[in-house]
């Protein structure tokens, strides 16, 4: 007996959606950080549908290893099972909904819910009952009420995704050619890469998807947000990205990756030179494996976001997950990531770096926070929100004569990325199925 | 005291439990630990399950369903939700062969 969960009903678009934004125009709208119906829609037509960042391999070593993270605002528990393949389970019980596993991570033989004693294997299937004589009297079919299991979960490269809705197309497919670029950060060495240390939780009073759209495509907040923090880390100002000879904004299905070919921009900033030392002596290994242009991205200054709400930066190697707690709320899951072959040493300094700078006292974290709460708040003004909001840099900036995969825009102090995610997000919003959410990429679907 | 024959000592490695049916008093669990064999009866005494299909840690026996744990050479019960003993049997290895001794006097059915 299955027990899969089923695609859910989707509601009907909002009947006056259009006005939020217009991607062609370049313009979105306040609301759409601060409306609750919105949100609600969110919530059902974009986290119930899209593949979901739930854990990094590393994670989950052995049968039974486990963490507990949510996807959307549904808790879930993802678990190593006994064949060596992964599961995701809804961390609620089928009796009465209470939650069956308290710990953000461990290793265990099941779960068990606090309330009738109901328990669970690790594969989700209900095993037992306090009073198990009762229900057996009842003629209760145990095989009907296991734990809830999401429909889909893949990985790649050791990222562990999953989607509620088994109709949703294949993560292989979803992702398309920003695999590509994930390959810089995270398979520039044999062995891959695997999380150090725990998951780094914290809140913002602010909207998932500013944060999303920050790391999508906007470097250029960097320069002037992030002067202070730059010139107590680096003891200079952050590198002037217009200065760049070659820069990229690159996306796919609402996915984004902006980068420069620097190598090293954003290691810079962990102020560890020992790092930075690390990056180049990597790189030649790199450029055999990857290739030379692929070894110019593995710590330069670059950000990216795998629709809708995972993040990383390479280089400061802070991996994150923007998690939705109401229109105006997020819990921000933060893990750091490095090369499993890195010296030790190495390891710690990334896992210290990336502390200093991109946690809840990094010293870059905190001026971001202030912008994104604040732009998110403003638009609690009925007027305010109703008021266009410029995201129209780099208009005409698509590579039509490209050998790079992906749609592909010149220079990566570009809002392309910003619209092709915003454009995303609002074409599944009005979307009841995934036929109906319209192919908008122009470029290669795979690298030459 | 009736012989009651679980299986043979080749069946059962070192540190493995194993369930043998037996529908006159109930199915027993045959232990393994460090050489030294041990019959206890398979059915929790908490709720429904079969302590075969447990994991052995140092002499305990953890029950599959609520991880309840019995002392598996005096099948004292450990605490909640397990706080009923479990019923042991005397062994007797012959030449390769495991033997539970039951008291069919005292033993019901079940």
């Amino acid at each position: 007996m299955s027990n899969i969960i089923k695609t859910l009903d989707v509601t009907d678009a909002l009947p006056n959606l259009k006005k939020v934004c217009n991607l062609d125009e370049g313009r979105i709208s306040g609301e759409i950080f601060y409306s609750q119906e919105i949100y609600e829609q969110e919530l059902e037509k974009v986290f119930a549908r899209c593949w979901l960042f739930v854990a990094h391999e590393s994670q989950l070593v052995k049968t039974g290893d486990y963490i507990t993270t949510t996807m959307g605002e549904d808790e879930v528990i993802v678990v190593r099972q006994k064949n060596g393949s992964i599961k995701v389970f809804l961390n609620a019980c089928p009796h009465r909904g209470n939650k069956v596993c308290f710990s953000e991570s461990g290793s265990t033989r099941g779960f068990i819910c606090n309330y009738h004693g109901w328990s669970f294997d690790t594969a989700g299937n209900l095993v037992g009952q306090h009073e198990s004589g009762i229900y057996e009297a009842s003629e209760f079919d145990k095989s009907k009420w296991g734990l809830k299991e999401v429909a889909q979960v893949d990985s790649y490269k050791g990222l562990v995704f999953a989607t509620f809705d088994p109709e949703a197309p294949s993560l292989k497919e979803y992702l398309g050619p920003m695999t590509w670029y994930l390959d810089a950060l995270f398979d520039n060495q044999e062995g891959g890469t695997e999380f150090v240390g725990g998951c780094i939780r914290s809140t913002y009073e602010c909207n998932w998807k500013i944060a999303a759209e920050n790391f999508v495509g906007d470097i250029l907040h960097a320069g002037w947000t992030h002067d202070s923090a730059a010139r107590a880390m680096l003891g200079g100002a952050v590198a002037k990205v217009s200065d760049f000879p070659e820069s990229y904004s690159v996306n796919w299905n609402g996915h984004g990756y902006e980068f420069a070919l620097d190598t090293v921009g954003n290691v810079a900033v962990l102020g560890e030179s020992k790092l930075n030392r690390y990056v180049h002596t990597i790189k030649p290994s790199v450029a055999e494996r990857l290739g030379e242009f692929r070894s110019n991205m593995i710590a330069s200054v670059s950000s990216a976001t795998i629709f809708p709400n995972f993040s990383f930066l390479p280089g400061q190697n802070t991996v994150r997950v923007w998690q939705p707690r109401g229109p105006n709320k997020i819990e921000l899951f933060t893990w750091v990531v490095v090369n499993k072959s890195a010296p030790e040493e190495i390891k710690e300094m990334w896992r210290k770096g990336a502390m200093m700078t991109f946690s809840p006292t990094g010293v870059f974290e905190m001026d971001d926070g202030e912008n994104w709460e604040y732009c998110t708040k403003t638009a609690k003004g009925k007027v305010t929100a109703k008021q266009d909001l410029f995201v129209g840099l780099g208009m005409d900036t698509l590579l039509e004569e490209t050998p790079l995969p992906g749609n592909v825009y010149e220079g990566q102090l570009n809002e392309a990325n910003s619209r092709a995610f915003y454009q995303y997000w609002f074409d599944l919003l009005n979307a009841k199925s995934w036929t109906e959410v319209p192919n908008r990429n122009k470029g290669k679907a795979e690298a030459e | 005291m009736e012989k009651v024959y679980l299986c043979k000592t080749s069946e059962l490695a070192d540190n493995q439990v194993k369930k043998i049916d037996n529908a006159t008093y109930g199915d027993i669990a045959v232990y393994n630990l460090g050489g030294q064999y041990y019959a206890t009866a398979d059915l929790c005494t908490h709720a429904t399950a079969s302590l075969a299909e447990g994991d052995i840690e140092d002499d305990m026996i953890v029950c599959p369903v609520h991880w309840g744990q019995f002392h598996i050479p005096t099948g004292k019960a450990q605490g909640f939700p397990c706080e009923i003993d479990l019923r042991t049997y005397p062994v007797e290895v012959v030449n390769d062969e495991i033997y539970a001794l039951v008291d069919s006097n005292l033993i019901a059915k079940g």
